[in-house]
């Protein structure tokens, strides 16, 4: 072949040819043009070089055809895309006798700028592909004539590539589903890039392509013959995902226009200038970068959704252990709800609507499992979606459940779910304003509604601390890591999880509120959120306090000395109590590991670890000997709604009782509370000792004020244990004036108090006698050990084993019950 | 053409940075360290077990500069980092034989 000719011959052609596509491109901006336009011309550009190269004389070549595969065999050629060809040969003679002028041809596609690769192959060869280059095996499935022996090809097309998948479908499956969960991996797993990654990101082109093949295996699989992959869909997908492709064609084309290269990541400068071309809107028109962005998510939703579908159902029935598995969830059916391989169905669907409770359990089912809803549930989910927002305002047992999602172990699962079908949104409305929301900084990865599910489900991956486990396993098992361990073991002290995760959910709401200090925007969103959601006063507290210090210990660790005691000092007053200073430590961990993969640096978690040891040591150790001083209002740092929430108190009686009380107390007990403990102190003059006794969602909490005496603390838990009670932490504070404040939180383990509540009172009131000395406490605990207590109520004759770390008495000033 | 190894205090990163920008310095490299000189870590005890953090958590600085800057960038490192504490950081000095610009080959000071 005389190369040079023939170049000076095509290289016009193919020139003028990608001019008129870019052309056309720039008037229309539809992508599937591109793709179809640039391949009939390489089509083309190919045909020409076959014809001077391989049969100059005519006719074609017997044993030699070529054929277009991968992305170009599916005649979809981007406008940087490279071409990839194969060259078939009928046996090794003619692969001898082609070797030199098929690789003319590729050289001279190379020197028309079009980058290309292709080899030859027998058809013995392709018959054992899989097992040897799968990439190759995957891209022959969309095999297509270019040129040569018709006979050959219909070969390989018919008979070669069927036989393969016939004999091989199972390793060609797990090659590609292995092949895309590396891909997916390499993304963080998740579609809610800043900037995507429009080709190989989770929900991209490539998850579109890996949908087709696996149609075009499972079609021929079954029938023997190939079918439109788009028709073997299931046609709840069809419209979506033929939308997602044209969307991300037209992107694609854009940015390999711009650059002129391979280069399919969407940066923030491509975003901008894709949405003021309205690149794939309906209508071409213009829109904001970040509605135009969220229509990509949106996009990009429908094509990993229906590749994790396919996936999903190509390899399950070959694993055997997953089939074990998967019928020991189909056991998970109820009365509700039917489990049929690994997804939820809905025994009355009809009834979603009607009932949101039921959806709310069958996202709980997802969270608790690992399930996931089925079409049909997903389906009953956005027709109930109307009415479910008025339905669940009117529900407060809604809220309820929304806290019962966040502390099982598939939280991440279950909220992305909630999320996408719109429940999520009709719960906490407030969560629609960061819904796909892209912030543009150099360190976020995630949008903002990603990363707030990455840090719940990155908290819920934390290793779980194993009874009795200490040093010994600990050294079994290096690959957990030491880091995470700690803060695993942290989580598993919480005592309200809860309230660690719903900060985690509401703690970004700011980013799409347009306040200028998102904190702040989010503290304003997360109030009206946590109004719906039905939170106690003292719950809201703690939620708003992680949610408006929620930078704080990141900034202190990267912009303060940590070593050096003031820092600690200041820090210690900020948090105020051990439980608190838990729940930040594991919310600022779950917060930058969150931003991206790479964020939290084991040098970083580990001054976060070192910022927690030593303010948990300073709470525990020193921090009462800070104490209030009287009529020192700015030192109390009060709330304003004191002074207002009770107009008859005089401010100098709440200064005279607060004075001498440690800091922490203002800390650890909300302004209406302060008031309670003031009235009660205020009574003492008519009786000695004043008991309130309340039950919380997990104990009994009880509050005593006194004036201080001997064996006071003491006094009091014999009380307590001559009743059975389990102790699972106390608190005492003491004021300038004498007055002593308990605090005792513990477990009614026979339910004495729950199943009579006329002995409450009688409790009361035992209290009061055994600090008046009116009744002794020796008799009290010894009538406890004989269970010869008089009129008391009957009670279970089991008795639970103590539990580690929850039964006993937390020493005065300890840092926590353990 | 000199290079500067800076090792200082996490909390003083910013203010190092500034301090050199402020001098026009803008090219530098940071990275986050541990080790210890003769502050040797700390003992730190966590519910009554003690523990020793023998290496501390450092932000080291690498700035290649020519010869004229060395003692402005010096004063301005010293002048941000210093707190007066122990484990304030050590500066270290050595000379570069030839730095190169990947993006256009350029080489020597033209490539700083």
């Amino acid at each position: 072949m005389n190369e040079p000719v023939i170049l000076s011959t095509l290289s016009p052609t193919y020139l003028s040819g990608a001019l008129s596509i870019r052309q056309q491109f720039e008037l229309d901006h539809d992508g599937s043009a591109v793709l179809r336009r640039r391949s009939a011309l390489v089509d083309r550009v190919l045909g020409g070089l076959f014809t001077h190269a391989i049969s100059p004389e005519g006719g074609a070549p017997r044993g030699l055809c070529l054929v277009a595969v991968g992305g170009y065999g599916r005649s979809e050629l981007h406008p940087s895309s490279d071409i990839d060809v194969v060259w078939i040969c009928a046996d090794s003679a003619a692969e001898s006798a082609h070797r030199e002028s098929t690789a003319a041809v590729l050289r001279t596609l190379w020197d028309l700028g079009l980058r290309s690769s292709g080899g030859l192959r027998t058809l013995s060869e392709c018959r054992s592909v899989v097992a040897t280059n799968p990439e190759f095996a995957i891209a022959l499935l969309d095999a297509r004539y270019l040129a040569g022996d018709p006979q050959l090809f219909s070969t390989l097309r018919q008979r070669t590539i069927p036989g393969m998948i016939a004999r091989e479908r199972e390793s060609l499956v797990a090659n590609l589903d292995e092949l895309t969960r590396q891909r997916h991996r390499k993304y963080g797993d998740t579609i809610f890039h800043l900037e995507p990654n429009l080709k190989d990101a989770p929900g991209g082109l490539r998850d579109y392509h890996v949908a087709r093949w696996l149609a075009v295996i499972a079609g021929l699989d079954e029938r023997g013959e190939r079918e439109a992959p788009v028709e073997l869909w299931s046609q709840a997908f069809t419209p979506a995902v033929s939308a997602a492709f044209k969307f991300l064609t037209s992107a694609r084309s854009l940015l390999h226009f711009h650059r002129g290269r391979d280069d399919n990541q969407l940066t923030y400068e491509m975003q901008d200038q894709a949405a003021r071309l309205g690149i794939g809107m309906p209508d071409g028109g213009p829109r904001p970068a970040a509605e135009w962005m969220r229509g990509y998510f949106r996009h990009a939703r429908a094509v990993e959704s229906l590749v994790a579908r396919l996936r999903d159902e190509s390899t399950r029935p070959r694993r055997s252990l997953y089939a074990v598995f998967e019928d020991w969830r189909s056991r998970l059916s109820n009365a509700d709800f039917s489990v049929i391989g690994g997804r939820i169905f809905l025994r009355e669907p009809a009834q979603a609507g009607a009932d949101p409770e039921l959806l709310l359990r069958m996202f709980e089912m997802v969270a608790r499992h690992g399930l996931e809803p089925s079409d049909e549930a997903e389906r009953a989910v956005a027709h109930a979606l109307p009415e479910l927002a008025q339905r669940l305002e009117e529900m407060p047992e809604a809220g309820l459940s929304l806290q019962e999602i966040l502390v099982l172990p598939h939280a991440g699962q279950a909220l992305r779910a909630m999320h996408r079908l719109g429940m999520l949104a009709a719960l906490i409305p407030e969560f629609q304003a960061i819904d796909a929301l892209v912030t543009r900084d150099f360190y976020h990865r995630y949008t903002v509604d990603e990363h707030t599910f990455n840090t719940i489900q990155v908290l819920h991956a934390l290793p779980k601390p194993k009874p009795g486990a200490g040093r010994a396993s600990e050294a079994r098992e290096p690959a957990l890591g030491e880091v995470t361990r700690r803060f695993g073991s942290l989580l598993g002290e919480i005592e309200h999880p809860e309230l660690l995760f719903l900060a985690l959910l509401l703690h970004d709401l700011g980013k799409g509120s347009g306040h200028p200090d998102h904190v702040q925007g989010s503290l304003t969103a997360a109030e009206r959120a946590l109004a719906r959601i039905g939170t106690s006063p003292e719950e809201d507290r703690t939620i708003l306090f992680l949610i408006a210090h929620h930078l704080d210990m990141s900034s202190t660790l990267l912009r303060r000395d940590i070593l050096d005691p003031a820092t600690i000092r200041e820090f210690a007053r900020k948090v105020g109590s051990s439980e608190r200073l838990k729940m930040l430590t594991l919310l600022t961990y779950a917060d930058i590991k969150s931003v991206n993969p790479e964020a939290l640096t084991p040098w970083k978690a580990d001054a976060l670890w070192q910022l927690y040891v030593s303010t948990d040591n300073r709470l525990a150790r020193s921090l009462d000997d800070d104490r209030l001083a009287l009529a020192d209002d700015a030192t109390l740092g009060l709330d304003v709604a004191l002074p207002t929430a009770r107009p008859a108190e005089k401010p100098s009686d709440l200064h005279a009782f607060l004075a001498g009380f440690p800091e922490r107390y203002l800390a650890v007990h909300a302004p209406g509370e302060i008031l309670e403990h003031l009235a009660m102190a205020q009574s003492l003059d008519r009786a000695p000792a004043q008991v309130r006794l309340e039950r919380g969602a997990s104990w009994w909490q009880l509050t005593l004020i006194t004036r201080d005496r001997p064996l006071l603390f003491a006094t009091v838990t014999g009380v307590l244990a001559s009743w059975g009670m389990s102790i699972v932490k106390a608190e005492a504070f003491s004021n300038a004036q004498g007055v002593v404040l308990d605090g005792f939180a513990f477990d009614d383990v026979h339910r004495t108090l729950e199943l009579n509540p006329p002995e409450i009172p009688r409790f009361e009131q035992a209290l009061v006698d055994a600090l008046s000395g009116k009744l002794a406490l020796e008799k009290l605990l010894a009538q406890h050990s004989s269970g010869a207590r008089r009129g008391g109520p009957a009670r279970p004759a089991l008795r639970r084993e103590p539990r580690p770390g929850k039964d006993g008495v937390q020493p005065r000033g300890g840092p926590d019950r353990y | 053409m000199k290079k500067i190894e800076a090792v200082v205090q996490p909390s003083r990163v910013e203010a190092v940075k500034e301090a050199l920008v402020e001098i026009g310095i803008g090219g530098m490299t940071i990275s986050e360290v541990r080790g210890h000189g003769r502050q040797k870590g700390h003992t730190e005890v966590y519910r009554g077990n003690e523990y020793t953090v023998d290496l501390l958590p450092k932000v080291k600085f690498e700035i290649v500069l020519l010869d004229a800057q060395v003692e402005p960038a010096i004063d301005a490192i010293l002048r941000s980092a210093k707190t007066g504490k122990i484990g304030d950081g050590k500066i270290f000095i050595s000379s570069v034989e030839e730095v190169i610009r990947i993006r256009n080959l350029d080489r020597g000071e033209n490539a700083i």
